[in-house]
């Protein structure tokens, strides 16, 4: 397996009215070809800033990445000039995002807007871009595609324009594909026709996939490794069926008890991580996830180094109580 | 079941919020010293000057700036500085007093409007737009032609014709609040429309309608004083802005700080009340929160 | 024990005209959101009201409340049909009816602190005099988990997941009987959801308080409903006891839903294949004639375009609207009487 992308101690800042928000602190992982990783948490933990670092879309200011490389086919993306990250963005790397209707240029054409891009990285010329629009669009399973060409983002309902922007993001053939929340904003039977389509789609292609959301289903389903993330650091990362089956982290076992599933018998009562999600100008101090952990000791606070350690082959936690056999002990109810 | 909170940040109401971040708004604050050293100098001008606005002194014509006259005399003798923060009393109470008037029958029409909805909305709405169509000048002119040259005559004319936008304004902050999920709760408690209005959607369209009602002072002025210029404003002697440059418009080359003067002084105030609405608009925009 | 029913609600259809005009508007069509649903909740009962964008759920919701005027159908509460009482006669029913929002951060007014929310209620039907005020107040945060100093705390220095228990609170406050929860866990990160769920089902036993859930989150409806009921494009395709419809989901569309729905496992995903329907939800402005649902159905067969299926009892209170089964053939109609053959 040849890696792709290798993101190494990556860590992106926010420089606020209210302070410094450590928004990624640290944070490396890497995509094979043609594998599906997934960043999994919940709001703020960082996954969406940490994959804009990548292809250098966070805002400067407030943003700023303050360290860290970004290797990707041998160049580190981080030092190249904003005219060569342009080149890789659309073309080699390409991202959906959760809101379509935010996404698209709401003044052009669909047709526009895809053979643009095509015109620009693909170097077609004016009638061979339109061609290949017509093909994406039939691909991701919009009807009538050749009139839909002339047509409006606001022509179209929300599963049609995560379609397009699907389309769009494989119009160059990219190599990476950055999903960022890609279903979050459509029902769930438009959320099974547009992932069913991503698979396949990437399947065919070879592309590699970053799935970026807080849906530990969907991530079950598509994502062959896991990384799961918390206050801007990764706290476990593992092959998937590892981390659901055995999770080393009193976060994300808190995250998988916490959540109701459809296949097992009804629990009376959920089991919710208590307390809020950390302050990220005021992050606390040792390990950040130790104010809401059942299993929390001393020495999480004093002493705590934020390092993976790995347990197990290809799995790797945060935590000093994953070397334990488990069950763990409970230090508070 | 009690969830800890561990207040790290420092507790400050709404309006605490927005003045904290526009005192950090540098031109805001530029512009809010210009217009309170304006305004002192306007009210305190007996202090200031020894000259009145008035009194003519055929001795001393069309003099430049000196140490007897810090801004030179105009045509007729006068002393152009105290002619100046005289005039910036006009100016001043021009911009207040026409937003007064512009808040006083723009809000009450558009909040109206905007309350109650459907066909009366409709029908106030077509009503603003003939008015908006009206020609402001002839307004003004036959405004002129009852009232006079008074200052109250200005305050009308530019009140009437400006209170226009504030009401399309209101009308559109509270359509689109009517919809907020807040006032439905209100209405699920059983709230009457009024209550509704009054505590719910009139609190919270506050920011724009004061940053517009900003805007609207410096274009007040502006309208004073290019009305004053073409004759139709304030009659002499009446000090204002625009009377001093269409007087000192005949000595342009021979006496240029007649023109100058004042012309700085309308571009200094107005620039003076643009920054401090571009920074109140910022400071109470809630989404630019960090 | 037979609960006694709480709300009865009859043929409810509320169809939102589109007007256009310069002057003068007129209806150019319509957008039917509800369209004949039918069905009962009994006191200190859950029912679950999944479907998905479009559905008509939400509005199902406000016309309970009243807070959208029904275009025709009834809502039985307290032995009166709330449809056909005026505001001001709704005014003193709206203390047993309340409902929580979907969006913390549009729920709350901004410019209110926490007490002034809270209290809103109070104040509206002047009960709110002196300490015994400010004793409710402090009572009504704790009892949702908050703290009683944060009362002169404003919104925005809540967290999401504090400001849905704001709003917990305030539908609380006058002691309702039921509530309709609309979409109360879906902006609230994973974490935090199951805290709300847990506060919701304690708050149902403590105060015997009905809830309408309104959600898309099929999970999250199972865990927490005593009947599901399942939407689609402004009508009711399948109603039925929780484990009932989970376990034996009789129509098309609740089987398709179901298995749309990720399992977070992947031992267990890889062996399942999602029943994937074609195309999209069609417009509430022009459903499709006949089943609704017939255009997306993987098993729809010759009748579903022509014939509307009725809310018929498959068994047991199990409720299905799909011509595969007999009880949903409209009175005097059979699949013989309509020379087809039936597929069941």
């Amino acid at each position: 397996m040849t890696t792709l992308l290798q993101v190494h101690n990556l860590s992106t800042y926010f420089y606020t009215q209210d302070g410094v928000v450590k928004a990624v602190d640290g944070v490396s992982y890497h995509v094979a070809k043609g594998e599906t990783i997934a960043l999994v948490g919940e709001s703020g933990c960082g996954k969406t800033v940490s994959a804009l670092s990548i292809v250098r879309l966070i805002p400067d200011p407030p943003g700023k990445v303050v360290s860290g490389t970004v290797q990707f086919n041998g160049t580190n993306l981080l030092t190249l000039s904003t005219e060569e990250i342009r080149r890789v963005r659309g073309a080699k790397i390409s991202m959906i995002f959760q809101e379509p209707m935010t996404s698209l240029n709401p003044v052009l054409t669909i047709g526009r807007q895809i053979s643009e891009a095509l015109e620009l990285h693909r170097n077609m010329d004016r009638r061979e871009a339109l061609r290949e629009t017509v093909r994406l669009l039939e691909l991701v399973g919009i009807p009538h595609a050749d009139r839909r060409t002339r047509d409006y983002p606001h022509h179209f309902s929300g599963g049609m324009r995560q379609r397009v922007m699907i389309a769009m993001a494989i119009s160059c053939r990219p190599q990476l594909i950055i999903a960022d929340e890609p279903t979050t904003a459509v029902d769930v039977t438009i959320q099974a026709q547009l992932l069913e389509l991503i698979r396949n789609i990437t399947r065919d292609l070879d592309t590699s996939i970053i799935l970026i959301t807080h849906n530990l289903g969907i991530v079950a389903r598509y994502a062959n490794r896991v990384y799961v993330m918390y206050a801007g650091m990764i706290v476990e990362h593992g092959p998937s069926m590892d981390i659901y089956h055995d999770p080393r982290h009193p976060y994300t076992l808190g995250l998988l008890a916490s959540v109701p599933r459809l296949d097992e018998p009804r629990k009376t009562r959920l089991v919710p991580i208590e307390g809020q999600p950390p302050d990220l100008i005021y992050p606390p101090k040792g390990c950040p996830f130790h104010p809401r952990c059942s299993y929390v000791t001393p020495s999480c606070m004093e002493g705590f180094k934020a390092e993976l350690m790995e347990v197990a082959p290809g799995h790797y936690s945060m935590c000093w109580i994953a070397r334990e056999p488990k069950p763990w002990k409970k230090t508070s109810s | 079941m009690a969830v800890a909170v561990e207040v790290a940040r420092p507790h400050h109401t709404l309006w605490g919020d927005a003045f904290i971040r526009l005192r950090r708004n540098r031109l805001a604050v530029a512009g809010t010293v210009i217009i309170l050293v304006i305004a002192l100098g306007a009210l305190l001008v007996p202090f200031i000057s020894p000259y009145d606005f008035a009194k003519q002194n055929y001795d001393a014509i069309s003099l430049g700036p000196s140490w007897a006259h810090p801004l030179g005399t105009d045509e007729l003798g006068r002393d152009v500085f105290a002619r100046l923060l005289y005039g910036a009393r006009t100016s001043l109470a021009v911009g207040i007093f026409t937003q007064a008037i512009v808040l006083v029958i723009g809000l009450p029409i558009g909040a109206f409007s905007a309350s109650v909805g459907g066909r009366v909305d409709n029908l106030v709405m077509r009503f603003v737009d003939v008015m908006y169509a009206f020609p402001d000048i002839l307004l003004i002119i036959l405004l002129r032609a009852i009232f006079g040259g008074s200052i109250f005559m200005i305050f009308l004319a530019i009140g009437l014709v400006a209170w226009v936008d504030v009401s399309r304004l209101v009308r559109g902050q509270i359509l689109s609040l009517k919809q907020r999920d807040f006032v439905t709760a209100a209405r699920a408690m059983g709230a009457t429309g009024r209550y509704v209005t009054l505590r719910h959607l009139l609190p919270n369209s506050m920011g724009p309608i004061i940053v517009a009602v900003t805007f609207g002072v410096p274009r007040a002025i502006f309208a004073e004083a290019a009305l004053s210029y073409i004759g139709i404003g304030v009659k002499p002697p009446t000090p204002s802005w625009g009377t001093m440059i269409s007087d000192g418009y005949n000595q342009i080359f021979a006496a240029p700080h007649l023109v100058a003067f004042p012309a700085l002084a309308i571009g200094i105030l107005m620039l003076a009340f643009t920054f401090l609405g571009d920074g109140l608009r910022d400071a109470l925009d809630p989404r630019l929160r960090r | 024990m037979e609960k006694d029913i709480l709300i009865e609600v009859k043929n409810l259809t509320k169809h939102f005209p589109i007007t256009s005009g310069l002057f003068i508007q007129k209806q150019v069509a319509q957008v039917k959101a509800v369209d004949g649903v039918t069905f009962s909740i009994r006191r200190g009962e859950t029912l679950g009201l999944v479907g998905e964008s479009g559905c008509g759920k939400t509005t199902v919701g406000k016309c309970i409340l009243q807070l959208h005027r029904a275009t025709s159908g009834e809502v039985w509460f307290e032995g009166r049909d709330l449809c056909r009482l005026s505001d001001k006669e709704l005014r003193s029913v709206r203390r047993k009816l309340q409902i929580i929002f979907q969006d913390p951060y549009e729920s709350l007014d901004p410019r209110f602190t926490a007490a002034d929310i809270i209290g809103e209620a109070m104040r509206i039907h002047d009960t709110n005099h002196g300490a015994a005020y400010q004793e409710r107040i402090a009572e009504l945060l704790r009892i949702v988990g908050l703290a009683p100093y944060m009362a002169e705390r404003y919104p925005h220095e809540f967290s999401g997941g504090q400001r849905q228990r704001l709003g917990v609170a305030r539908a609380l406050a006058l002691e309702p009987s039921f509530i309709v929860c609309d979409e109360p866990v879906s902006a609230l990160d994973v974490s935090i959801q199951a805290q709300m769920i847990n506060l919701l089902e304690d708050l149902q036993d403590r105060f015997s308080i009905s809830y309408l859930f309104i959600a898309h989150d099929l999970s999250v409806v199972r865990h927490i409903s005593d009947r599901v009921a399942v939407m689609y494009l402004g009508k009711v395709a399948e109603i039925s006891a929780r484990d009932e419809l989970y376990r034996n989901p009789l129509h098309p569309y609740t089987q398709a839903l179901l298995s749309a729905v990720p399992i977070p496992d992947p031992a267990v995903e890889a062996k399942r294949a999602p029943i994937i329907l074609k195309g999209e939800v069609p417009s509430p402005i022009n459903p499709p004639s006949g089943c609704v649902f017939h255009p997306r159905c993987p098993r729809a067969f010759e009748p579903c375009p022509t014939v509307v299926p009725a809310l018929g009892d498959a068994g047991d209170g199990h409720m299905v609207s799909c011509l595969l089964h007999p009880p949903s053939w409209p009175t005097g109609r059979t699949p013989a009487s309509s020379g087809l053959n039936a597929q069941a």
